[in-house]
Order: structure tokens, then sequence, then C-alpha cells
């Protein structure tokens, strides 16, 4: 479980995100849904330990990330904005060397290897150096090195950004699966099928600021819409733009 | 204790790099294989050109040679090629480098001659020109020289004076260079190869562990891991050091097979390297592969891509040139204190050694630890430099 107080953060004269809270339960998919700049990238940032928040607090399973951020990151398996992985290493050698970093034994990195290869579709690559990998098959690399772990909380951004329908769906079918045993699911999008989709709580964030959280109901009753991307436009313009 | 989290970065890096034809390239083969058979072509040019002129006959271009029938057969006594100039004056053929020098025999030279007094003759010669158009400059003078003091002699003594006379001074030359000392001349630069060999050994690993894992985004991934980024960049910076430390022992390796390819004799030298002096420069060097890996790592996380990073690192090897530089030019009396100083101590050492002397333990010991104490403070400044957040991020 992750929860989020007020956390906020300038570059310089920017401020990319100011006051942001919200919470991400166990056994949920939560989203933080925002255009393109909205902070999300930012927030997720701080949310995930990688940059400390100049104001406010998150803690992760009870572990204060600022205070004990390598603690705090050792509960999380995270998908980058920046989702790099090393083309000279194989898809498995990939996932070994964060396990490894991890902490985990060479026997339980070879079980959860496997485990996660057969899940996410990756027999036929797994053994390949991943130069030259589509998209597709570089997203489920880094997604199956972030959670080689087991991580109780899965935090994603736009994890399914420049993907075709197929990987999408793999990825999609493969959150819910691990919503079902009980993980706590934080992801970014600026998609709203997607987000509509799988997500049982939305947070609208704009501008750096949160305009609004509920269920996708919720949300279409508060605005009194019936979609969520009316919905979403009309929390961020305030209501100006129909 | 090494920790796990430095042994696992350090064997990622090193793997991968090793799967890596750029950086086997440009770290082992291009410097360590090349750099010594380049270094033994460009001695062999060296020798090749100032041996040839040597021992070739001066072909001497004379202008009036009819003017001096006594010194045409001198010249020609001693093996000079006489040659007749065309239609081009002498001072064209200088400028437009036809020949290295040429002989002018002033009209007023029979006259002089018969009378006793000083003939003259004009050498044009173009005195800014490189080593093997000196070699002729020199030949011509020498051979003119002799024949002038051989007449003289001859008048002097058919005035009834002892031509020793003239000499009131006459010197006779001890050199105490040893014969591995004027084959040092020419090794000079090998101290500066060395360092270069070694800079460039770990330049690739430098770049590619930092500005390149930025560039390629999986930086931020791997800074999500539950470890202290002084411990990955401790890792990362051993791996980099590595590359620099196996570059050399292999640059000297392959130094050591070319030795016997030297052209000693032509170079009037012998240039004995056993196998404890080998170590002794493996020894001292290897510090300073703690320095290069750092300060390049430095500068490469800096940088905001693999290109930047190239540029900037590439430019450092520059530095190490003005210590080899200096001590190419200048004859410098070693101190203790100077082998403290990075680089410039490598230099002094392995010039000592390649002059056939026995570097001092003293100086040996200031050297390998002033250069790893320097090296370290480097190291732990490259260690720290991610804990800022500004240089996580390459946008």
């Amino acid at each position: 479980m992750i929860t989020v107080q007020n956390i906020s953060k300038s570059f310089g004269e920017v401020q990319a995100v100011k006051d942001v809270s919200l919470v991400a339960e166990d056994g949920q998919i939560t989203a933080l849904l925002g255009a393109n700049g909205a902070g999300k990238t930012t927030s997720m940032r701080m949310i995930y330990a990688l940059i400390t928040p100049e104001t406010g607090v998150v803690t992760v399973d009870g572990i204060n990330s600022t205070e004990n951020p390598i603690a705090a990151r050792g509960r999380m398996g995270v998908l980058p904005d920046a989702r790099g992985i090393y083309k000279r290493l194989t898809a498995r050698e990939n996932m070994a060397y964060f396990g490894r970093l991890q902490g985990m034994s060479e026997a339980d990195i070879k079980t959860r290897s496997e485990e996660l290869i057969a899940r996410l579709g990756m027999e036929k690559f797994a053994d390949r150096q991943t130069d030259g990998f589509s998209q597709g098959q570089r997203v489920k690399v880094a997604i199956a090195r972030a959670i080689i772990h087991d991580p109780q909380n899965i935090l994603l951004d736009e994890p399914t950004n420049g993907l075709d329908v197929m990987s999408t769906r793999a990825i999609r079918a493969f959150l819910r699966d691990e919503k079902a045993r009980g993980k706590c699911i934080l992801f970014s999008s600026h998609v709203m099928q997607e987000v509509s989709a799988v997500c049982d709580v939305i947070t609208v964030v704009d501008a750096g600021i949160i305009r609004a959280t509920g269920t996708e109901q919720e949300l279409l009753a508060m605005t009194d819409e019936n979609n969520l991307e009316d919905a979403f436009v009309n929390l961020v313009t305030q209501g100006e733009v129909k | 204790m090494i920790s796990n989290v430095f042994k696992v970065v350090f064997l990622k890096e090193v793997t991968e790099n090793l799967r890596d034809k750029r950086t086997i390239m440009s770290s082992l083969v291009m410097s360590a294989v090349f750099g010594p058979l380049f270094m033994l072509g460009l001695i062999h040019m060296m020798t090749n050109i100032s041996k040839g002129k040597a021992e070739e006959q001066l072909e001497l271009p004379v202008i009036n040679m009819e003017g001096a029938q006594n010194l045409e057969k001198h010249l020609l006594s001693q093996g000079v090629k006489i040659l007749t100039l065309g239609e081009k004056s002498p001072e064209q053929s200088i400028l437009d480098k036809d020949h290295d020098v040429i002989l002018e025999i002033d009209e007023s030279y029979a006259d002089s001659f018969t009378q006793g007094q000083p003939a003259k003759v004009k050498l044009y010669f173009d005195g800014s020109a490189k080593g093997s158009t000196n070699i002729s400059v020199r030949k011509a003078r020498s051979i003119i020289n002799g024949y002038s003091s051989s007449i003289g002699a001859i008048r002097l003594q058919l005035r009834g004076v002892s031509p020793s006379i003239m000499k009131a001074v006459s010197i006779e030359n001890h050199d105490q260079a040893s014969v591995q000392s004027k084959g040092a001349q020419f090794m000079n630069f090998l101290p500066y190869f060395l360092i270069i060999i070694l800079f460039s050994g770990s330049m690739y690993l430098a770049i590619d562990t930092t500005a390149g894992e930025k560039e390629r985004k999986s930086l931020e991934p791997l800074f999500l891991n539950p470890v202290s980024r002084k411990e990955i960049l401790a890792g990362k910076l051993a791996a980099t050091i590595t590359f620099g430390v196996i570059t050399l022992i292999l640059s000297i390796i392959v130094f050591k097979l070319t030795i016997p390819f030297y052209p000693m004799k032509a170079m009037g030298i012998s240039l004995e390297l056993g196998f404890s002096k080998l170590i002794t420069m493996v020894l001292v060097l290897m510090p300073l592969a703690v320095v290069a890996g750092a300060i390049q790592t430095i500068i490469a996380s800096f940088s905001k891509s693999f290109k930047e990073a190239q540029t900037y690192v590439g430019l450092l090897i520059l530095i190490p040139m003005v210590p080899s530089m200096v001590l190419m030019f200048l004859s410098i009396k070693e101190k203790l204190w100077m082998m403290a100083i990075p680089i410039l101590n490598q230099n002094l050492i392995i010039n000592q050694i390649i002059r056939g002397e026995e570097p001092g333990l003293a100086a040996i010991l200031v050297t390998v630890f002033g250069t790893l104490f320097f090296g370290l403070i480097l190291a732990s400044i490259a260690v720290r430099l991610y804990n800022k957040e500004s240089m996580l991020f390459a946008d």
C-alpha cells in the first residue's frame, strides 16, 4: 500500500507538482491520469523515491521513503518512464542483474525468471541479447526485470505507451493477475481507454495539482458526463470546455 | 569486505563490455596492440631517414666548377657527385626543394686563391628545413672546411711554420652518455605513449557506464534497486579501471615482444628491458589507471550524451602530453617531491628505466602511493556524483 501526502516539487521557477496526495490500496489498480506535462512522471519519481519531494511524505507499506529510500525501494517494483534495457545482455540476464541487486539468491532468481517468462509470454526471446527487440518485447523485459523480486507494490509509468494491441492486452492481463494476487498497483497514463479498462480508482492530475479522485463511475457522476474522456476534459478545464 | 552490489555491478559491466566489439576494438586492439606497433614503425622511419642520408653519396650541384679545379678534385675524392645546375637560379632550386644544398664558386675565387687570400664560395640551403636536409648541408660544409684547412696547412708548411701552431686549444671528447642513454632520446616518448594507451583503455567504459547508460535510459531503472548509488558507481568505476589496467599490461607485453625488432644498431643503442624493469613500469603506471578511470568517469557523468562525453574525455588525453613534452625538451634533475605528482612521476621513472638507470625504491613508492592517493580522491568524488538529482536525467 502506498500513501502520498501533499508532495510538491519545483525545478527552478517551474512548480512541477503541488500538494499531490493519493492512496493506492492493496488489491487495487490505481491510476494517475493526466495529459502530457501534467506532472505525472515527476510525481511518480517522488513516489518511487528517485527524487526527494520538497514537501510532504510518501510511505510504502508504512516505510517513509524520504527517510529510508533504500528500504522503500525494496518494497516496490518500478517500470519508470526511462525503460532502457541492456542490449548486450539477454532478456534473462537483464532480469538476473536486477534480481542480484535486489539481493535475491541465484535459485530464487531462476525460479522467478521462469515464472515471469511464462506469464508474460517471453519464451521465444528470453535467451537472446535484447539488441533489436521490438518495443513490446522490450517493455516485457523491463517489466519482468522490475518485478523480479515479487514486490508488494508495482508502479508503472505509462506502461503501454507505444505498444500494439497484443502487447497491450498481455500487459493488462498481467496487471489484473497481479491485482488478484493482492498487489498494490499504481500506474500513470494519459490514455483514457486504458485507464477505463483496468483501473479501480482514478486520480486526475493537471498542472501538478490533483483535480479529482474516485472510481470511473464517481468521476462521471461528479462531472455529469457519460464517458471518461469528457469527464477528464471537464475536470482539467473546470467545465469551461465542452 | 567487498559488498555484493559492487561485485554484481562490476561483473555485469565487464561481461557486457567484453561482448561489445567496439570496446574490444577501441581499448584492446587499437590501443594495446596497434599502439606499440605504431611506435615501432615510427622509430624505424626516423632511423631510416637519418641513416639513409648519412650513408648516401652527397649530390652537390656546383655553379662555376671550372673556376676551382683543385676543389673539384677534392670533392670527387670525397665521393661527392658533382652536378650542374640547369636554368633555375640557385635560390629558386632550394625553394623548390630540387636540391638540399648548392655550391657556387665565386668569380673572384681563382684570383683570391692564387694570391693566398680567402677565396669565396657560396653555399645555398634552407636553414629551416628538417632532418635529412641538414645532414647534406653539414656534409657539404665539412668537406669544404676540410679542404680549406688542408690547403691552409700546406701554405703554412711552405712558409716553414708548423700547422699545429693554428691549434691553440685541442678538444678531446669524453661523451659520458652510455650507449643506452643515447637511444633514450629516441625512446623519450615511450612514457607518453604508454600513458595515452592507458587513458584510451578505460575511456570507452567510463563513458559507456555513465553518459552511455544515461543516454540509453537504463540509469533510472538501475537506481531504483534498493542499493546505494555510491556502491553502483564504485562497481562501474572498478570495471573501468580494470579495462585500463588490462590494456596497459597488454600493451607492455606487446612492446616487450617488439623490442627485438627495434633498429638498435642504427640507433646506436641497446635497449635492455628485463622482466623486473617491465614489472616496475606496470607497477608505477597501474595507480594512474585509477586517476584516469575516475577523472574520465567524472567528466562523462556531466555529459548528457555519449558523443558529448567522447569529445570531452577525448580532449583529456592532451593533459598527460604536457609533462611528457616538457621532459622531451628539458633535462630535469629528478627530485623526490616530483615523484608525488601523477604523470610527471611516471614520465621520470620510465625515462630512468629506458636510460638504463635503476629508479630508487623511495621514488617508486612515492610514485605509486602519491598517484594512488590522488586517484582515490578523484574516485570518491566520482562515486558521489550521482547523489545529486540533476545528474540523473539526460533531459
